[in-house]
This record gives structure tokens, C-alpha cells and sequence, in this order.
């Protein structure tokens, strides 16, 4: 095999921004944060959140979905079963044995945990529920689209925190480019919008404290940035090996041509203070993408809003990019979507290829001095993207880069 | 029919998206599609609902509605002391 690249022929979203890849595409174009209010946060320090919203479980997934599925379960597979079709694909008919899944996702069926918790303290051992088990674990979310589109290769969930999304998408690359699969429903998924999360997150300081603006809370790269938010979502994207993809004359959206992962070893939540482990992670998926840093167009950033990861990111960026590449982070409008964040930023990096348009920054008013870059803010911009990178790094020190290239 | 058949159908409807029209005191779980899982977990909700102790295998998904309705009747039935 010559060609090793994997092509993307699919795509689904479900974030903040709305249901479908078209409405998340349009929100994260009109770069308006999709920070707000969240009932589940009632009377909390940090009552703030990028909701999904619209989402009815027995209209949108199954009329028995609220039994059985965890939010991010049902986030999951509304996205896949539209990355499905969107690639052309009919589970009906394809050979299930030679599909794989594999879903990134950091905290798992995290609401129902807490919900059936609070059961077993205040009602006792009687009232904890018989599904509280395969409701929260989180290989679920690779489990239930296995069910749901007869996906009947290799099945699994990784776990990276915040680069979850963009692990499982090296995982499914590798699965097509070793012969395993032919087609890998790949992505990512998390609903971690619940009391004991938030205030977790909240108490190690990672969250924006600006809960009285909270469509301004999350800016990237901004001076004024004091934390991230946290968002909920899914993306995901069907994956083929791009000769494959070509022979059934599928409309074949960008390649993934790279995709690297490596580890910092430094600190539980702190990044490497030199991005070491960021800039391994970035030139192991240049190497294998037999690109240079000066050879790309355009970066989806990891770009979280906290003070330490958009300082070390930005120098990482500063000393690999060249001159006329663009950086975006589209968290400012969808929030920190922690294990579906690399899924969903792998989406729509795919759709900046394809669409030769980068999404602004939200709330990017004044950026940071420090950072020196040309990050987009304002109004999407139009560019010719050929080659685009995704970053996504989680808490243990986690890394894992995705490279693009236009078909 | 039953106070206990009532409200035992009303906790499938409400509580397992069960249609109320497919209910009937000779249907089976199996053919209302409640596998074992939503079965014991709707045997907890029993107890729960109707304070009686059941055992978690004292139906399976090839019994009737009328079985489930004996069940807890038999249960409140019994000598309280």
C-alpha cells in the first residue's frame, strides 16, 4: 500500500451549537459563545455551561433511550447515525464484521452516577437502579453504536481526558492503515455538565469565574481569559482508507495524513512550562504526514481558554508555524467539550479544508500579548487551506495531533 | 380489574415507554420488549412502588402481566405481623 492516508467521508456534530454538522458549522461561524446559565448548576460557584441544545432522547435516538443511555451516550449516537449517512454508508447492508468503533470519551456516564449516588445515601440500597451499571460506564458510548449500526469489528473507547477525541481518531486511523478495518465510525462524546464534575473542575481552578457574562467567559488566547467552560457534545466521523473510499465513489472530504500522540511526564494538570510534550506530539504527526510545521495552513488549537495551556500552546505554535497560518480556537463558542473536544475539532478542521474558511474566535478582544500569532477573530476568513492541524491535550499530560490535508 | 394491575401499568407506561395499548394481563414482557435488565430493574421499581419484597428472580421475561400483578398481591396479601 502506498497511499497510507485515511480519508474522511463523514461527518456528524452535536454541540452547543445545535444538532447536525450544519448547525454547528453556522454557530461556530457567526462565532458567538454559546455560554450560558445551566439549570443543572443551580446555586453552584460555577453555574455556567455550552448545553446541547433541543436534544429529545425519544424523538432523537430511542423511545426507551432515557433507560438505558447516558446523555453522552445519546449524544453519541445521534452523531454517528449523521456521520453514517452523510458518508453514503447503510449499515443494512455493509459487511459489520470489518467495522470498527472507537469513541473518545474522558469521564463517562457521569450524571446518572451521581443521580443514583444520591439514591443509595438518601433511600438506600433498594433504590439504586438495576441499569445504573451499563448507563455509566464509558465504553457504552463505543458499546451502543455497535447496537445501533451493526458495527461488529473492533469496539472501544479511549481515554485521554481532553484528548480523548483526537486519540480515538489516531486509534481508528491505524485499524484502516493496518489492514483491521475497512471502515472505523470514529469520534468522541461527553456529558459531564453535572453538579460533582463542575465543582471539581471549579475547585482545581480550571473553570472561568466570569459566571455573570457567561457568553464572554470562554475567549481563548484572550488577555483577559480566566479559565475554560465546560461544553457537552459529540463529534463524529466515518474514516476509510482513501483508496477505498475513492474505488466507491465516495465523496472523500479531506485526508487525515498525520497523526501523532505522545506523553509530557510532568505534572498531573500542569502542561510541560516549554510545550515539550505538545511539540512531540505535533512533530510526530508532521513526520508522518512528511510536512514541516511551515507547510501548514491552519490550526484548530487546543486553545482552551485557561491561562497556561493558550500561553504554552502559543509558543509551541510560534516557534513551529510559518508565516500566513491561521489559528482558531472554536472552544470560544462551544466551550471545552473535554473528551469529544478532539472529535469535534477534527470535524470541523475538516470543514475548514473543505470549505476554505476558518470560524473566528469567540470573545477574542484583546489577545494576549504574549501570544504571537495570527489567531482569527471577529468574522470567520476566507483561506485556502491545504494542510490544517488539530491539537488537543489533556490533563496527565496526554497529547494527541491530527494533520489534514485537503483531498 | 385490580387497583394492582392498574398501577402497574401505569408504571410501564410512565416508567419503560411501555405502550398502554399493548398491555394486557396475558401479554408477556418479552413481547412488550423487556429484556431480563429492564425486568429487574422493573421488579426493584415494584418493590419500591408497592413496598412488598420481591426476589430479583421471581419473573422473567416470558411471564405475563397477570403474573407480576399475582406476585405483589400475593406479597400484600400476607399476614403484616
Amino acid at each position: 500500500m502506498t497511499d497510507r492516508s485515511v480519508a474522511v467521508t463523514g461527518l456528524g456534530l452535536v454541540t452547543a451549537a445545535g444538532l447536525g454538522t450544519d448547525a454547528t458549522w453556522e454557530g461556530v461561524l457567526r462565532g458567538e459563545s454559546a455560554g450560558a446559565r445551566d439549570d443543572r448548576l443551580a446555586g453552584l460557584p460555577v453555574d455556567i455551561a455550552c448545553a446541547v441544545p433541543g436534544l429529545v432522547p425519544a424523538r432523537h435516538v430511542d423511545r426507551r433511550s432515557v433507560l438505558i443511555h447516558d446523555r453522552f451516550v445519546q449524544l453519541a449516537i445521534v452523531a454517528a447515525r449523521e456521520a453514517v449517512a452523510d458518508a453514503g454508508l447503510d449499515p443494512r447492508t455493509w459487511d459489520g464484521a470489518r467495522v470498527g468503533v472507537v469513541v473518545g470519551c474522558g469521564l463517562g456516564g457521569v450524571s446518572t452516577w451521581e443521580t443514583q449516588h444520591r439514591r443509595l445515601l438518601e433511600r438506600g440500597p433498594e433504590a439504586v437502579s438495576a441499569l445504573l451499571v451499563p448507563m455509566l460506564v464509558p465504553n457504552m458510548a463505543a458499546g451502543h453504536l455497535a447496537m445501533d449500526l451493526r458495527a461488529l469489528g473492533p469496539n472501544l473507547v479511549t481515554a485521554t481526558a481532553c484528548a480523548s477525541g483526537g486519540t480515538a481518531l489516531g486509534t481508528a486511523a491505524r485499524l484502516l492503515q493496518d489492514g483491521t478495518c475497512d471502515i472505523v465510525v470514529a469520534g468522541g462524546s461527553e456529558a459531564g455538565v453535572s453538579p460533582l464534575m463542575v465543582t471539581g473542575f471549579a475547585q482545581m481552578g480550571a473553570l472561568s469565574r466570569r459566571t455573570e457574562e457567561p457568553a464572554a467567559a470562554s475567549r481563548p488566547f484572550d488577555a483577559d481569559r480566566d479559565g475554560f467552560v465546560i461544553g457537552e457534545g459529540s463529534g463524529m466521523l466515518v474514516l476509510e482508507r482513501t483508496a477505498d473510499a475513492e474505488a466507491r465513489g465516495a465523496t472523500v472530504r479531506a485526508r487525515l495524513v498525520g497523526h501523532g500522540a505522545s506523553a509530557d511526564a510532568h505534572h498531573v494538570t500542569a502542561p510541560d512550562p516549554e510545550g515539550a510534550g505538545a511539540l512531540r506530539a505535533m512533530e510526530a504527526a508532521l513526520g508522518q504526514a512528511g510536512v514541516s510545521g511551515r507547510d501548514i495552513d491552519h490550526v484548530n488549537a487546543h486553545g482552551t481558554s485557561t491561562p497556561l495551556n493558550d500561553a504554552v500552546e502559543a509558543a509551541v505554535l510560534g516557534r513551529l508555524l510559518g508565516d500566513g497560518a491561521t489559528v482558531t480556537s472554536t472552544k470560544g463558542v462551544l466551550g471545552h467539550t473535554l473528551g469529544a473536544a478532539g472529535a469535534i475539532e477534527a470535524a470541523l478542521t475538516v470543514l475548514c479544508v473543505e470549505r476554505s474558511t476558518v470560524p473566528p474566535t469567540a470573545n477574542l478582544r484583546r489577545q494576549d500579548p504574549a501570544v504571537e500569532l495570527d489567531v482569527v477573530a471577529g468574522a470567520p476568513r476566507e483561506q485556502k487551506v491545504e494542510l490544517a492541524m488539530s491539537n488537543s491535550f489533556g490533563f496527565g499530560g496526554q497529547n494527541a495531533v491530527l494533520v489534514f490535508a485537503s483531498p | 380489574m385490580s387497583t394492582t394491575y392498574d398501577r402497574l401499568v401505569d408504571l410501564l407506561v410512565d416508567g419503560f415507554a411501555v405502550d398502554r395499548a399493548a398491555i394486557r394481563p396475558d401479554v408477556t414482557f418479552e413481547e412488550l420488549e423487556m429484556d431480563s435488565l429492564f425486568l429487574v430493574e422493573l421488579l426493584l421499581v415494584i418493590q419500591s412502588e408497592f413496598g412488598v419484597k420481591i426476589s430479583d428472580d421471581a419473573a422473567v421475561p416470558t411471564d405475563t402481566i397477570a403474573h407480576a400483578v399475582a406476585l405483589v398481591d400475593n406479597e400484600t396479601a400476607a399476614p403484616a405481623s
